[in-house]
């Protein structure tokens, strides 16, 4: 009888395991078609900037996003500050493109919301993206959390909360955590001010961490955005 | 008291030597905005190599504002020789033309005499800060319109909205007048103790080139006594373009040089009122 029953236990554990990362794969393809279906997008956007060696007041001003990497802040004459390319400020920059494995790794609460963890892995070497988890609302499909290890940037922790758009994936507000270099410049090029005000320096230097809390007021989707708007950063 | 100060203003604005102060300024300037314009782009670049290694920066950075900064922080080292050259000049080049005894002889005592001349300096200080901000801020604005401001620190980069920028360099020009009004008064002191203005023009220019490099250097014996040297506070105009404002450093560092200018007329006065004028 043991036999029987250890022998099905081999042939059913398998089979249980496939039918576990085919819902997985399933759950992302869903959702990656979800966000990848906004192709473009216009935002009344309130940006923050918390990072130790930044003192930048809270920008406003309209981001342009155009898929698959395209974005660009305007704000009126003003300088607008965004990081590199590659840390891109919108989900479907943080999801791996192309063939990936997803292995599910269990489930997670975040705020009150019970989400299942999936880790997606690129199948193409050369993507920047090596690694991406992701807390996923399987209910809303939507990813509330993303936490994606990147090349040459470190890695990046996303949270994302959701209201008016949860139709299109397109959050209400995203909190960026980003990994930081030091910053330095000799004090005989700046001449400093000796004041008492001065920057706070982080105990971990080789560690810093930044944060990017932007809120999204009003989106316009699949407007057809031009080239030419992002051209016109570039010529800046 | 009045009609002694209107002679001495007569008496600065009359001479060409007034004028060539104007003249640097304006010179230094445009070759500043000259280079800005030229190759502005490779020097902001070079200056933000380490932000832009980790954020992509858009926009007008190399506006008006950031230009003026970059002009007041080369200039505010050489106006001090612009201002000794009018301070340096007030007692000592009436001795030196013979006229110090003359003027002694009207009904007016050494000490209002001292004040006047201090008073004539002031007013030339802040003309000549004035122009200074006109040719520095308002040609660069001119030249290269507006925008918000950058500040890069040696260990932050902060970033001024273009709304919030006009009344920050007002408060630093106003600041700049007080500093060099410390500068005008060390020089009137030391021009007390000379026969002609070559010895306290340069004598000034000595004592804030070297007060200047102990300000700057970061040496833990210096770090001593950095806070009581006036060059240290100098600088105090650059508070305002720091965010938060450290106002109660501001405070602070104006103060000092209150007290310094206090210190240096009534040394002044002290030692003109027992001095042995022989010309």
């Amino acid at each position: 009888m043991r036999k029987y029953i250890s022998l099905l236990l081999v042939l059913i554990l398998p089979f249980s395991v496939h039918v576990h990362a085919a819902e997985a794969s399933a759950l992302f393809e869903s959702l990656r078609h979800k966000v990848l279906s906004v192709k473009d997008y216009t935002a009344d956007v309130k940006m923050n900037i918390n990072v130790t060696y930044m003192r930048i007041p809270q920008l406003k001003g309209t981001l342009y996003f155009k898929s698959p990497n395209k974005m660009r802040l305007e704000r009126n004459g003003g300088l607008s500050i965004l990081p590199k390319k590659n840390i891109n400020l919108t989900l479907s920059n943080l999801i791996p493109t192309g063939n990936v494995t997803v292995i599910e790794v269990g489930t997670a609460m975040i705020g009150t919301k019970k989400v299942r963890v999936l880790k997606v892995i690129p199948e193409d070497e050369k993507s920047d993206i090596i690694l991406t988890k992701m807390w996923v609302d399987e209910h809303d499909l939507l990813a509330l959390r993303t936490e994606t290890t990147t090349r040459n940037d470190g890695t990046v922790i996303m949270d994302l909360e959701y209201a008016n758009y949860m139709s299109y994936g397109l959050p209400d507000k995203v909190t960026i955590y980003m990994d930081l270099k030091d910053y330095k410049l000799p004090k005989g090029v700046t001449m400093d001010y000796n004041n008492e005000t001065a920057t706070q320096q982080p105990k971990d230097k080789k560690n810093q961490k930044g944060t990017i809390k932007i809120t999204y007021l009003k989106y316009d989707i699949n407007k057809g955005l031009s080239d030419a708007i992002f051209n016109k950063a570039d010529k800046e | 008291m009045i009609q002694l100060l209107r002679i001495e203003l007569f008496k600065i604005f009359k001479r060409p030597r007034t004028y060539i102060s104007f003249g640097i300024v304006t010179a230094i300037t445009f070759v500043i905005q000259l280079a800005m314009l030229s190759d502005g782009k490779s020097f902001v670049g070079f200056a933000l190599q380490g932000i832009n290694e980790q954020f992509d920066i858009h926009g007008n950075i190399l506006n008006g504002y950031l230009v003026a900064y970059i002009i007041l922080q080369s200039l505010l080292i050489h106006i001090p020789l612009l201002v000794a050259l009018v301070a340096g000049d007030t007692l000592a080049g009436e001795a030196n033309l013979g006229t110090l005894r003359l003027i002694l002889t009207k009904p007016i005592s050494r000490a209002q005499l001292v004040m006047v001349k201090f008073t004539s300096s002031f007013i030339y200080t802040v003309l000549l800060i004035v122009w200074l901000a006109i040719v520095a801020l308002f040609l660069s604005l001119l030249l290269f319109g507006k925008g918000d401001m950058i500040n890069l620190k040696s260990d932050a980069f902060v970033m001024l909205l273009q709304n919030d920028v006009m009344w920050r360099y007002a408060a630093a020009f106003i600041f700049a007048v007080l500093a060099m009004t410390t500068i005008a008064s060390m020089s009137m002191f030391l021009s007390a103790f000379a026969d002609n203005s070559i010895g306290p023009i340069m004598s000034t220019m000595g004592i804030v080139v070297v007060l200047t490099i102990l300000s700057n250097l970061e040496l833990p014996l210096f770090n001593l006594i950095k806070p009581y040297l006036f060059t240290t506070h100098m600088i105090g105009w650059k508070g305002f373009f720091d965010d938060p404002v450290p106002y109660s450093a501001i405070y602070k560092s104006a103060g000092v040089l209150v007290l310094y200018t206090i210190g240096f007329i009534t040394a002044t006065i002290f030692y003109f009122n027992k001095k042995d004028i022989k010309s």
